[in-house]
C-alpha cells in the first residue's frame, strides 16, 4: 500500500461537519421545544437552550479531535510551531544563514571525522556486513611484540578451540602478477580455505576458494581476483574463469572474482588477488629461505587467525580459553622461542587492522572536531541570546495571553530545530564532499600503490550527523530560550530596558569567555601540528637522500633465477658506477623511512645468553658495497662492505650503533664479535663495522638494534638501486639509472624509479595530513569564534549607545570610550586565555603520540595561539565600539 | 460527580470511559438521539449527574467510531427530526465488560474506603 493511499483513508475517516451542525441544530430545536412546552416565549427558549448547550465550536472542536488519530493531533501543534518559526526566521534571514552556515562547519568537520572512525571501529572490512565482531588472534612477545602465528600453531587452534564458529587464516604480501613489462606488483592475501565462507564474502563469478583447496601442499593451482581487477586488467571480461594469471612467475587458474564490495581484510590496500595457502611454496611466500616449509615450519610466522565467536562466548572467555589451548601447545611440543602468549582483540585492535597508527590521529582529530562544535555552539548560543533580548516583547505578550512557559521553550526550541536540520544536511553534503578529497590526497600520496578506505557516507554518519544536530539545538537553545522566557510581564511591556540585564550580561561574557578559551585551545593543537611538521621535515634522519634515487627492480619478474638475479645486478652495479656524472651506486633491500616496519629477523649474540623474555629480534637490510658512502651515513668503527664480501667470502655482517652499544657497550669492542641471523642454523657472522643509527622506518621511532648483512650473502629477488651523482637534477640521475636498467634486459619491469626524497614522503604523510587537518579545525574555530566575539561584543556596544551618547555629551572623548569597551573586551579575553591556557596544557598530552621535535607545552606554539586570540579580541571590540563612538552623541540620546 | 468543565480535552480516560458507559446503558433500552441521553442519564441520577451537550456529542463520535453504537435519521415521536443511536452487538458486549468493571471498581474502592477506618477505631 502506497503512503498516499494509506493518508487518504486516514483522512477519509473524519468528522461528518455538515451532518454533525445538523445534529446540534436538531438538538437546539427539540430542547427549545420542551422548554416552550414548559411555558417559556419562542425567543427566550432559544437563547435558554443555547446557553444550556454551552460552546458550539469547542463542542465540534472536541468531535473533530475524536476522528483525528493522536499523532496527527501532536503533529498539528509541531507543524504550526514549525511553521511560525519559519516565518520568524525568514523575516531575520541573516541571522539564519549565519546560524546554519556555523552549523554545517560544526557538524560537517565532525561528520568527517566520524566516517573515519565508523570506518575504522564498526565496518573495518567493506563488504562484510559484521566484521566489527571479528576478533582476531595474536601473538604477543614479553617485550610487547606482536607475532603472526605459524601455519601448524593456526592448524591445532583451529581444530581444537571452541569458541569461534571458524578461524580462519590470512597474510597479505605483495607478488608479482604477470611477467616482463607488463608484469607489476599488486597487494594478494594467502588464505585458508574456509576464509570467504566465514567472512560469507561470496563470488559474483565462479566461485570463491573453498575448504577443498587446503588438502595438499602444492596441489592447488588456483586463484580469485577482485572486482577492480577484473575490470581493469580484463576488461570484465565474462569468459575469465579458467583464465591462467602468472603469480611470482607460477601459473594459477582464476577459478571466480569476487563481489565488487570486498576488497580484502588488509586495512588501507586494496587487495587484488587471493591465493590459497597450500601453495605458498610455489609462490615463494616469506623468504626464499623459509618459503619452501612454511606449511610445516612452527617458527615460520605467517597468520593473525582470525573469526566470528560464537553466540554467547564472551572475548574474555575466548582469550582464556585460547591461552589455554596455546599452554597446552607449548607443553605438547615446546618452541625454542621467546615467551610470547596469544590474545584475542576486536579487528580494529588487531595488529593486523592497521589503525594503530592511525588512532592517535584520529583521536586528536574527534577531539578536535567536538572542539569546534562546542565553538559553534556558544556562537550560536549568543546570536540566539541576542535575538531573545529582541524578541521578549512578543514573549511577553504570549505568557500574558495564557502561554505556559513550557509553551514558549518548546516554540523556541523548534525554532532552534528548524536552523539545526538544514544545518545537519549540509553538514552531510560538506563531509560527504569533504572526504575523498581527503581520500584523493591520500591515495595520491600512496601511489602507485593502491590503497583503499573503506569511508562511505551512510544512514550511521547521517544519523551521527542528527544526533549531533539536536544535540547542539538543545545546547545552544536551551539556556538562552529559558532566559527570554524569564521576563518580567509588567516591566517588558512597559518598556522598561534593563530587567535582569545584569544576568544576559553574564551569560554574554560567559560565552565570550568560553570561546576565547576554546578556540585558544584549538589554535594550540593547530600551532603544535605545524611546528612538528616543520621540525621532521627538517628533521636529519641519519642519512642524506638528497642528489639520491632509487630504481626499484624485481628480477623474478623476468624469471630470473637466483644465479641469473646475482649476474644482473652485479652488471647493473657495474654499468651504474661507470656512468658520467655518479659518485657512487649501491644495492639495498629496503629503502629507510617507508613509514611501515620491515621485517625482523631472530639473532642470536656469541658470549650472550639470552634472558628469559629476552627479545632478540631486530630488523634487518640486504646491502650491496658502498651503501654507506652512497647514503651518507657515517661509518663510526671498522670498515663498510666492500665487493670481496661475497658468497664465497667469510660471512660479515654491519650493525649498528644502538645494538653494538647493548650487546657489546660500544662501538670499537664490536669488531670481531659474532652474531648468527635466521634462527639456529645460519652460519655465525664476524661483524666488521659499525655505522650509525638512522631513521629506519618513521621520523619519530626511538633507536633500535639493527643489521646489515651484504647483498652478495643474502641475496634477494626484489632490490633497490641506489646511484648518488653531482648532477643538479637528480631526476637527471633517474633516467640515467632507467636507461641502465633497460639496456641490460628491456622487458624487465621498473617497479618505482624515484629521486629518494620522494619514496620517503609516506613516512611524512600522517604528519602532514594530520597537521592539514588540525590546521583546518583550527582556522575554522578561530574564525567561528572571531565572528561570535565580534557579534557579542558589537551587541553589547548597540545595548549601550544611550550609554555612550550620555558619556560623549558629557564630554568624553571617542578614543576613552574605545578604551572603556576595550578595557572589558580584553578583561573577559584574559579570562578566557587563561583558562584556554589551561586547558591546553591539561590535554597537550593528548597530541604528544602525533608529534614530533616539539614538545606538547612548546612556549611559542602556545605564545602564537594566544597573541592570535587577543588580537582578534582587540579587533572584536574596537571596532563596534569605534563605530558607536562616531554616533553623534544628541541622535544616540535621541534614539532612546 | 459532574460532567461540566470549559475544557473538554483535559478529562480523564476514566471520566471518559464511565460517560461511555452511562450512554451504553442509556442505550440498552432502545435507540435514542442526543438530546434525550442526557435527559435519561439526568433523570435517572436524580439530577446529580448532568452531563454537557459538549462532552456529550464528541462522546458519542467516539463511541461511533468504536463502532459500538451505530446514527441515523429518524422522526421523533413530536415529529422532529433527529439524529438516533443504537447498539450495536459489539456495544452490548462493550456495556458487560464496562459494567462487570465498574462493579469491581465500585467494590475495591468501597473496600479500601472501610479499611481506612479500620486504625481509627482500633485507638
Amino acid at each position: 500500500m502506497s503512503i498516499s493511499v494509506w493518508l487518504k483513508g486516514v483522512l477519509r475517516k473524519r468528522l461528518d461537519e455538515d451532518d454533525f451542525d445538523d445534529e446540534i441544530r436538531a438538538h437546539l430545536a427539540i430542547a427549545a421545544d420542551e422548554k416552550q412546552s414548559d411555558g417559556a416565549d419562542p425567543h427566550s427558549a432559544q437563547l435558554q437552550s443555547l446557553k444550556e448547550f454551552g460552546n458550539v465550536t469547542l463542542t465540534t472542536e472536541a468531535a473533530r479531535r475524536v476522528w483525528t488519530p493522536w499523532w496527527i493531533d501532536a503533529l498539528h501543534d509541531q507543524v504550526s510551531d514549525v511553521r511560525y518559526a519559519l516565518r520568524a526566521l525568514a523575516r531575520n534571514p541573516g541571522f539564519a544563514l549565519a546560524v546554519i552556515g556555523v552549523l554545517t562547519l560544526g557538524i560537517g568537520l565532525n561528520a568527517a571525522v566520524f566516517t573515519m572512525l565508523k570506518g575504522m571501529a564498526f565496518t573495518p572490512i567493506a563488504g562484510v556486513p559484521r566484521a566489527a565482531q571479528l576478533a582476531v588472534i595474536y601473538g604477543e612477545t614479553s617485550t610487547g611484540r606482536d607475532v603472526r602465528v605459524s601455519y601448524p600453531d593456526y592448524q591445532y587452534l583451529r581444530d581444537h578451540d571452541q569458541s569461534f564458529s571458524g578461524l580462519f587464516g590470512t597474510s597479505p604480501f605483495k607478488p608479482n602478477l604477470g611477467r616482463g613489462r607488463t608484469g607489476r606488483q599488486v597487494w594478494a592475501e594467502m588464505v585458508t580455505g574456509n576464509y570467504f565462507q566465514i567472512l560469507g564474502v561470496r563470488a559474483q563469478r565462479g566461485r570463491t576458494l573453498l575448504p577443498s583447496d587446503e588438502i595438499a601442499p602444492g596441489r592447488h593451482p588456483v586463484i580469485v581476483i577482485s572486482d577492480g581487477l577484473w575490470r581493469r586488467d580484463f576488461g570484465a571480461a565474462p569468459d575469465i574463469v579458467g583464465k591462467t594469471v602468472e603469480v611470482n612467475n607460477y601459473p594459477l587458474t582464476i577459478v571466480g572474482v569476487v563481489e565488487s564490495t570486498f576488497h580484502g581484510t588488509t586495512v588501507v590496500y586494496d587487495v587484488e588477488l587471493f591465493v590459497p595457502v597450500m601453495m605458498a611454496p610455489q609462490l615463494g611466500f616469506g623468504s626464499q629461505q623459509t618459503s619452501a616449509g612454511i606449511l610445516s615450519d612452527r617458527r615460520a610466522a605467517v597468520f593473525f587467525p582470525q573469526g566470528f565467536l560464537r553466540p554467547g562466548v564472551t572475548r574474555a572467555a575466548a582469550a582464556a580459553r585460547i591461552d589455554a589451548l596455546s599452554a597446552g601447545l607449548a607443553s605438547d611440543r615446546p618452541l625454542s622461542d621467546v615467551s610470547q602468549r596469544l590474545r584475542v582483540v576486536p579487528f580494529w585492535r588487531s595488529p593486523g587492522g592497521a589503525p594503530l597508527v592511525l588512532l592517535p590521529t584520529l583521536t586528536v582529530l574527534s577531539a578536535m572536531g567536538l572542539l569546534v562544535l562546542m565553538i559553534a555552539c556558544g556562537n550560536i548560543a549568543g546570536l540566539v541570546l541576542v535575538r531573545g533580548v529582541s524578541r521578549r516583547g512578543e514573549i511577553a505578550v504570549r505568557q500574558a495571553l495564557g502561554a505556559t512557559r513550557t509553551r514558549v521553550v518548546r516554540l523556541l526550541i523548534v525554532e532552534n530545530l528548524v536552523l539545526a536540520v538544514p544545518g545537519a544536511l549540509l553538514g552531510v553534503v560538506l563531509a560527504r564532499q569533504g572526504i575523498p578529497v581527503l581520500v584523493g590526497y591520500a591515495e595520491g600520496l600512496a601511489a602507485p600503490e593502491r590503497v583503499f578506505f573503506n569511508v562511505g557516507v551512510d544512514s550511521l554518519v547521517i544519523g551521527f550527523a542528527a544526533l549531533v544536530a539536536c544535540a547542539s539545538a538543545f545546547a545552544f537553545g536551551f539556556v538562552p530560550a529559558l532566559q527570554s522566557t524569564r521576563v518580567d510581564l509588567v516591566s517588558v511591556i512597559n518598556a522598561d530596558a534593563s530587567p535582569r540585564g545584569a544576568a544576559r550580561g553574564r551569560l554574554r561574557a560567559g560565552l565570550v569567555v568560553a570561546q576565547v578559551a576554546v578556540s585558544l585551545l584549538l589554535l594550540v593543537g593547530a600551532g603544535l601540528a605545524t611546528r612538528s611538521v616543520e621540525a621532521a621535515r627538517s628533521a636529519y634522519p641519519g642519512f642524506d637522500p638528497s642528489h639520491v634515487t632509487a630504481i626499484a627492480l624485481d628480477v623474478q619478474q623476468n624469471g630470473y633465477d637466483e644465479a641469473r638475479g646475482r649476474a644482473f645486478y652485479r652488471h647493473l652495479l657495474d654499468g651504474a658506477r661507470a656512468d658520467a656524472g655518479v659518485e657512487s651506486a649501491t644495492l639495498a633491500a629496503y629503502t629507510p623511512l617507508g613509514f611501515l616496519d620491515t621485517p625482523a629477523r631472530r639473532v642470536a649474540i656469541e658470549g650472550y645468553e639470552p634472558r628469559r623474555g629476552d627479545d632478540l629480534s631486530f630488523m634487518w637490510n640486504s646491502v650491496a658495497s658502498d651503501y654507506f658512502r652512497t647514503l651518507h651515513i657515517p661509518v663510526i668503527a671498522g670498515r663498510e662492505f666492500e665487493d670481496r664480501d661475497d658468497e664465497t667470502a667469510a660471512p660479515v655482517v654491519v650493525v649498528n650503533q644502538t645494538l653494538a652499544q647493548r650487546f657489546w657497550g660500544g662501538a670499537p669492542n664490536a669488531i670481531g664479535k659474532r652474531v648468527r641471523t635466521g634462527g639456529g642454523d645460519g652460519d655465525w657472522r664476524t661483524v666488521i663495522g659499525v655505522v650509525a643509527d638512522v631513521k629506519y622506518a618513521r621520523i619519530n621511532e626511538l633507536p633500535h638494534p639493527y643489521l646489515y648483512l651484504p647483498f652478495m650473502q643474502a641475496y634477494r629477488s626484489s632490490m633497490t638501486l641506489h646511484t648518488r651523482g653531482s648532477a643538479p637534477l637528480v631526476t637527471t640521475l633517474v633516467d640515467q639509472a632507467r636507461a641502465r636498467v633497460a639496456a641490460l634486459d628491456r622487458d624487465l619491469p621498473i617497479l618505482r624509479a624515484k629521486p629518494m626524497v620522494d619514496t620517503m614522503r609516506g613516512a611524512m604523510m600522517l604528519f602532514d595530513l594530520t597537521a592539514t587537518m588540525l590546521f583546518i579545525f583550527g582556522a575554522a574555530g578561530m574564525g567561528l569564534a572571531a565572528m561570535g566575539t565580534y557579534g557579542l561584543v558589537s551587541y553589547t556596544v548597540k545595548q549601550s549607545t544611550h550609554e555612550i551618547g550620555i558619556r560623549m555629551a558629557l564630554g568624553a572623548s571617542g578614543l576613552s570610550v574605545v578604551r572603556g569597551f576595550l578595557g572589558r573586551g580584553l578583561q573577559l579575553g584574559a579570562i578566557g586565555a587563561v583558562i584556554g591556557v589551561v586547558g591546553a596544557l591539561a590535554v597537550a598530552r593528548l597530541l604528544t603520540s602525533v608529534l614530533f621535535g616539539v614538545s606538547a607545552t612548546d612556549g611559542i606554539s602556545f605564545a602564537r595561539a594566544l597573541a592570535l586570540v587577543l588580537g582578534v579580541v582587540v579587533v572584536a571590540t574596537v571596532v563596534p565600539a569605534w563605530r558607536a563612538a562616531r554616533t553623534n552623541p544628541l541622535s544616540a540620546l535621541r534614539h532612546h | 460527580m459532574t460532567l461540566h468543565s470549559s475544557r473538554p480535552d483535559a478529562r480523564t480516560d476514566l471520566l471518559h470511559g464511565t460517560l461511555d458507559m452511562l450512554i451504553l446503558r442509556t442505550l440498552q433500552w432502545g435507540p435514542q438521539h442526543g438530546y434525550a441521553i442526557g435527559q435519561t442519564i439526568r433523570a435517572q441520577s436524580s439530577d446529580v449527574l448532568q452531563v454537557e451537550a459538549g462532552s456529550l456529542y464528541p462522546a458519542l463520535q467516539r463511541l461511533a467510531k468504536k463502532g459500538w453504537v451505530t446514527a441515523k435519521w429518524s422522526q421523533t415521536e413530536a415529529n422532529q427530526r433527529a439524529k438516533f443511536y443504537r447498539l450495536t452487538p459489539e456495544g452490548k458486549k462493550q456495556l458487560l465488560r464496562e459494567e462487570s468493571r465498574w462493579d469491581e471498581l465500585v467494590n475495591a474502592i468501597g473496600r479500601v474506603m472501610k479499611a481506612a477506618l479500620a486504625p481509627g477505631t482500633e485507638e
